[in-house]
């Protein structure tokens, strides 16, 4: 039967949810994204990932910079630490060195990881620090009401390209693989489970993993990136797609009209952490 | 503005001295350079003597404290050996590789004490005093009442030999045909200088000519001096004071005409062009004595650097042996010379 | 330094050229000294240049008593590079010793050759430095121990000291090279020991000579990196910037002997924003910098300050604005340290005074920055930076290696609140592993749970709760916070300072005393929050009150008077180079009336004016 005809009842639904644990990752604050923003999904995903993969709340840390996308920390109920415009990941790196045990997830906005943090992930993917990384891409300013992001497309009309947006949009894929981040995907708000899947995988994996998420802003954006556009415009990755070749990755996210969801691109090697214990051995140390 | 001349002034002795400050009184424009070997600005020689009698601080030698160089605009080079001139580039050459250029030139280098050669592979063992370093070494190597060996005894070192039985130590004197130097005596007068010597307290050996300077014995002082005659004279330091030769080795592709010293006109112009020589160094052209003669003695070497001085700015003299340098005893059988009075 | 009859007090200044291994024979001299039991107080400069011919100079005071700064002039002058050393021939002082080659390989231009500067009344020695090296080792290599030889057998300095330390010296190196050294130092030495000593440069045994061995010499960044080490700093985020680079660079040999993690950042924002996010989960960490590093970090203090996560940042300030005088001393980072970034981000500044100094205020840092939950920054400046002095390390190691006020316990079972209102203050802390007390930390302004909030009533709370609990670092025990020297009482002139400008002050104050002069001097090494109460008493025993530091406008001067709402003087000099005794103490004779009269004129100067004249001079 068709999942959306099934009969919902509303006591059943919520026993169900309590009695699968992901809830106990939210916390008790209630987002302050508008209705119908594709976070929403964020949230669910992120949580029911931690709820599957059984990390404990009070040994994962959520780190954010600044913008809608990073209010994310008030939602989920792990410790959090909302930082500054664009310093998510190293904050996030400084959390990671100090300490190896906790699970450890960078969120931010387009803006805040392609313009102003944008120094920033090179530098995180190259030493592999073991974090997660989402991106919520709305192709927007969302906090500071709907300017122009790196991701925007050209000819997008917003308070700060009113006569057109010029400058050509970022492709954060395809910058992410030529990083050699060791684990980079893509899922959108639109798809609840995959993200799910997604973030999940995206946290198993031991080393710097990147999400991009696709996320409308129901609010600023009616033309461009909308759930209409991009129900119609996303595609799944080629079921014989290679995610070891970083060259196949490259073609598929260069595609960008037809963005494709799911692993592009995957490797296992040193993290950060692993590079301070050898240094450690070197030296003659004992790792902590 | 026209550069000021550059007066180069090798040497500052008394006459190098005496020609710098002169040079300032008579052209405050001019650039003066006074170089010289020692590391000290000028001070008078004839004073170190002086050390036996516990003048022990250079500083108290200075005739000008060292800041009045600055002040009369002298530029001290010290520790600057001149290996060369060359008066076609109008140039020194130091030692240390630098080349400075003169207008004139004023060589006043002095002398250096003369070694017979028979003694000159035993420098090693010998003190001198040519300097204020080198004076105070003596001090150091002679013990309370020790005994100096004095080879020669021109009239330098007697003057130190006289300082030195004077404060308690003893002299040993072995004469040499430079005794009383740059004094010429017969042998009359110098049997009886050397008598007068001797009761001074001195221990003269003049029948045998020093040969050998050899390590002391152990047990016994530093130094024996062997003498022709297979002598041996034991003492804590020996001396060697047989009158000075001139120092010209770096003149020698200068372009002027040496002798022993720098020759010179009687206005101390030598036969280079814009290169004057004054002092120990030279040697004047003598219209009496048809010769080119020396002129030691303080007061010659004083005058003949401010002469030259004059000459150089613009006055036209010659120069007049203030002393010509005689010796005599006295009613006390003191030994007299004019080249000891200051 | 207070005279003594029997005090040694020498100061040798070593110059070349970059290669020349100028810093390294200072380096030797500096331990063989201390290793006897001297104080010594050393500073080098160096090339901005990484390569070619860049001046080096080395200026090392030795000296039995206490001292506090390097001397104006020094009592020799080693040239290993005439064209470097020739300006600096002026420093030696009357009857001082110039040492230098007298056969160089190449020819030089007329007036190029030291000996036709040095001084009248100062002695020249001249000697055949490269020769003699090439005779002694077959290289011209150690012209530097050469040079170094002969100026310790021409002060009379003990040789086998010598011996011992370019042994130690180049131990990681081929055997060969430590003997080939020693030779040279010997026929450097040995040749001293014929030479007549001219002048009066006179080494006496050591007050203390049990104390040599104890005695290291440390710069200020040295004592950087033993205080985190001793308070068992366990991460180090950092990004390389004269004057602070040393730091990172000692660190990263020594913390991973001990498990300690070191990472060389892209930038310095996120150098301070790793050290903050280190520092939320409770570890002891800290980023080290110069003036535009803290520029760049100055919106991650504003974070820290905030969210009330420790973090340690050492500023060793250098001449601005912009990138500067990047090789050149300078005060003048103080307000950006005090002041710099958005709101009212109070934050706690330590400024020491003296290589010591560096060492308690590093290691102290993080017990300050736990204690009260805030970044500490610890400010220094390239002259204590790089200057050595000899310190004798503590027996015991003075710092707490474990917080003093862990953390929360969940109270009951109420809601856990990071930011709880608390008699002190400071709110019971949680880090990330401990289950239950989850929360979130944020830049936003937050209530006491730590959820936004732009409440007039919750900005308000929270802005005191910032400002007061910083308050109470003014009550800390284990560390100088301000200090007065000198006469006690009522004085004609005191002289309030801070940073390394300190060790002037206390020569001039010093100085001014032997004139007859009612004089003291009080440092004050908490920049922030300031000792304002100590700093009103001392002012109030003071006629007149001094305040000397290397920036333009006075910044420290404006702190106090600001605070104070009294008038000081203000003595400011940019020259990139530390500041002068004699020009302190010229101000100190004009402020008691006890002027010398060449400054007589000079009384109606406005500050403006004098900091120019000095600016310029
Ligand atoms: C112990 C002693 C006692 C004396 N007592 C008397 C006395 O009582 N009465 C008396 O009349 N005279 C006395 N004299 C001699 C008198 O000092 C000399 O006659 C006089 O000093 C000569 O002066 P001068 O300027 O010609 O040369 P000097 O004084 O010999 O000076 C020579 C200068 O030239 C410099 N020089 C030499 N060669 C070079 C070079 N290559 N490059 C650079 N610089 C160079 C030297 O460094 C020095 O500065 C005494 C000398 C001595 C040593
Ligand atoms: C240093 C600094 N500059 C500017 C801002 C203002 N600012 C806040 S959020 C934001 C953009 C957010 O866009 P994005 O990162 O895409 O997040 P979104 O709100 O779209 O989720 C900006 C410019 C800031 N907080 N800090
Ligand atoms: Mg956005």
């Amino acid at each position: 039967m068709n999942e959306h005809l099934k009969p919902v009842y509303l006591e059943e639904k919520l026993d169900e949810i309590r009695a699968d644990g992901h809830q106990d990752y939210r916390s008790k604050a209630i987002p302050t994204w508008c209705p119908g923003c594709g976070y929403y999904s964020m949230t669910e995903g992120f949580t029911m990932a931690l709820n599957r993969l059984g990390i404990e709340p009070e040994n994962t840390v959520v780190v954010s910079g600044i913008g809608c996308a990073s209010r994310f920390p008030f939602f989920v109920n792990t410790y959090g630490f909302h930082t500054l415009h664009g310093r998510t990941l190293p904050v996030a790196t400084g959390i990671k060195q100090a300490n190896d045990a906790l699970t450890v997830v960078a969120v931010g906005g387009d803006g805040d990881a392609f313009a102003i943090g944008a120094g920033h992930i090179p530098h995180a993917a190259r030493r592999n620090v073991d974090i997660t990384y989402l991106v919520f891409d709305n192709g927007i300013y969302g906090l500071t009401k709907g300017q122009a992001s790196p991701t925007s497309a050209v000819g997008f009309k917003t308070p700060t390209t009113p006569y057109d947006n010029c400058d050509q949009p970022l492709n954060p894929l395809m910058m992410l693989l030529s990083y050699r981040a060791s684990w980079v995907g893509q899922a959108y708000a639109g798809r609840p489970h995959h993200l799910a899947d997604m973030i999940a995988e995206a946290m198993a994996h031991r080393g710097f993993s990147y999400l991009h998420i696709l996320s409308p802003c129901v609010t600023f954006d009616k033309t461009d990136m909308t759930y209409a556009n991009l129900d119609v415009g996303v595609r799944d990755l080629p079921g014989d797609h290679d995610r070891t070749d970083l060259l196949a990755a490259m073609a598929q996210v260069e595609a960008k009209e037809a963005p494709a969801l799911g692993v592009f691109f995957e490797e296992g090697r040193p993290t950060l952490g692993d590079a301070m214990i050898e240094t450690i051995r070197r030296a003659g140390g004992q790792a902590a | 503005m026209p550069t000021p001349r550059h007066h180069v002034i090798i040497g500052s002795g008394s006459a190098g001295f005496g020609a710098a400050t002169t040079l300032r009184a008579r052209d405050p424009d001019c650039r003066i350079s006074l170089v010289t070997l020692s590391s000290l600005p000028f001070y008078n020689r004839y004073d170190l003597p002086d050390i036996f009698r516990g003048r022990h601080d250079w500083r108290d030698l200075l005739p000008i404290m060292p800041a009045m160089y600055d002040e009369l605009g002298i530029t001290l080079r010290r520790n600057s050996r001149v290996v060369d001139v060359n008066g076609t580039a109008q140039s020194v050459e130091f030692a240390h590789r630098e080349t400075l250029h003169y207008d004139s030139l004023l060589v006043c280098a002095g002398g250096r004490g003369y070694l017979p050669e028979i003694l000159s592979d035993y420098r090693p063992l010998m003190h001198n005093f040519a300097s204020f370093e080198a004076a105070m070494e003596v001090h150091t190597a002679l013990p309370k009442g020790g005994t100096v060996i004095m080879l020669g005894g021109d009239m330098l070192g007697l003057d130190l030999a006289f300082t030195l039985l004077d404060t308690g130590y003893k002299v040993a004197l072995v004469t040499t045909p430079q005794t009383f130097w740059p004094h010429r005596v017969d042998d009359q007068l110098r049997g009886k200088l050397v008598a007068a010597l001797e009761a001074k307290g001195a221990r003269v050996h003049g029948d045998s000519a020093p040969v050998a300077v050899e390590e002391g014995l152990p047990g016994a002082p530093a130094r024996r001096v062997i003498l022709q005659d297979g002598t041996e004279i034991s003492g804590d330091v020996v001396m060697p004071f047989c009158g000075l030769v001139p120092a010209v080795e770096f003149m020698l592709s200068a372009g002027v005409d040496i002798e022993r010293g720098l020759l010179v006109r009687p206005d101390l112009r030598t036969t280079g062009e814009n290169i004057w020589a004054a002092g120990d160094v030279c040697q004047i052209w003598s219209d009496s004595d048809k010769e080119y003669r020396f002129y030691h003695g303080w007061r010659n070497v004083r005058e003949m650097g401010e002469l030259a001085a004059r000459n150089m700015t613009g006055s036209d003299e010659e120069f007049v042996a203030e002393d010509d340098g005689r010796i005599w005893l006295d009613k006390g059988s003191n030994i007299c010379s004019t080249f000891w009075e200051h | 330094m207070k005279k003594n009859a029997n005090d040694t007090d020498i100061q040798i200044a070593i110059c070349g050229s970059a290669g020349d291994g100028t810093i390294a024979a200072g380096d030797i001299l500096k331990r063989a000294m201390s290793l006897q039991g001297y104080k010594v107080i050393a500073f080098d400069l160096y090339p901005a240049e990484i390569r070619g011919f860049g001046k080096c100079i080395s200026r090392i005071r030795i000296s039995s008593g206490q001292t506090y700064s390097l001397k104006p002039q020094s009592d020799a002058l080693v040239s290993l590079n005439d064209p470097h050393a020739i300006p600096h021939v002026v420093e030696v002082r009357d009857y001082g010793a110039v040492i230098y080659e007298d056969t160089p390989m190449a020819r030089i231009p007329e007036g190029g050759h030291i000996s036709a500067h040095v001084r009248p009344a100062q002695i020249p020695y001249g000697l055949g430095i490269r020769h003699i090296s090439e005779q002694a080792t077959g290289s011209a290599r150690s012209r530097n121990i050469v040079v170094l030889g002969y100026m310790a057998g021409l002060l009379g300095m003990t040789r086998d000291v010598f011996h011992q330390t370019i042994g130690e010296k180049f131990k990681t190196k081929a055997p060969a090279v430590a003997e080939q050294n020693l030779k040279a130092f010997d026929a450097g030495y040995d040749l001293a020991t014929r030479v007549f000593r001219l002048d009066t440069i006179e080494i006496k045994p050591p007050r203390h000579t049990k104390s040599g061995a104890d005695a290291v010499m440390m710069t200020g960044n040295g004592a950087v990196v033993r205080g985190f080490l001793d308070a068992g700093i366990d991460n180090y985020f950092g990004y390389p910037i004269t004057p602070a680079t040393s730091i990172m660079e000692r660190l990263t040999v020594e913390m991973p002997k001990t498990g300690g993690r070191v990472l060389q950042t892209e930038d310095e924002i996120s150098a301070i924003a790793a050290t903050i996010g280190a520092g939320y989960t409770g570890a002891r960490t800290a980023t080290a910098t110069s003036g535009p590093g803290l520029a760049l970090m100055a919106e991650m203090v504003g974070l820290g300050v905030m969210a009330e996560v420790p973090s340690v940042i050492v500023v060793s300030q250098r001449g601005g604005p912009s990138t500067g005088l990047p090789t050149k001393t300078e005060q003048s980072d103080l307000n950006m340290a005090v002041f710099g970034g958005a709101g009212d981000a109070q934050r706690i500044v330590l400024a020491p005074t003296n290589v010591e100094g560096c060492y308690k205020c590093a290691g102290k840092a993080f017990e300050i920055a736990e204690k009260f939950q805030t970044p500490v920054i610890v400010l220094l400046d390239l002259y204590l930076s790089n200057r050595y002095e000899t310190v004798i390390p503590p027996k015991r190691n003075p710092f707490l290696r474990k917080p003093e006020k862990k953390i929360a316990v969940r109270n009951g079972n109420g809601a856990y609140k990071r930011f709880a209102a608390t008699a002190d203050h400071v709110s019971p802390r949680s880090v990330p592993g401990e289950p239950g007390l989850m929360h979130t930390v944020t830049g936003l302004e937050h209530n006491e749970m730590g959820r936004p909030s732009d409440l007039p009533e919750v900005h308000l709370a929270m802005s005191h709760k910032r400002h007061k609990k910083l308050k109470g670092a003014l009550n800390l025990r284990g560390l100088t916070l301000c200090k007065r020297f000198g006469d006690e009482g009522e004085v004609d002139v005191g002289i309030l300072g801070w940073g390394s400008t300190f060790g002037e002050i206390l020569e001039a104050m010093y100085a001014a005393q032997s004139e007859g002069i009612r004089c003291s001097a009080m440092k004050v090494v908490m920049l922030s929050p300031l000792p304002i109460e100590q700093i009103a008493a001392f002012h109030d025993d003071c006629g007149e009150v001094l305040v000397p530091e290397l920036n333009y406008e006075g910044q420290f001067a404006g702190l106090v008077s600001g605070e104070l709402g009294r008038p000081v003087t203000r003595l400011s000099q940019v020259t990139g180079a530390p500041m002068r005794v004699e020009e302190i103490l010229n101000e100190v004779r004009r402020l008691s009336g006890k002027q010398s009269p060449a400054r007589k004129t000079k009384q109606q100067d406005t500050g403006d004016e004098r900091a120019l004249e000095a600016g310029l001079s």
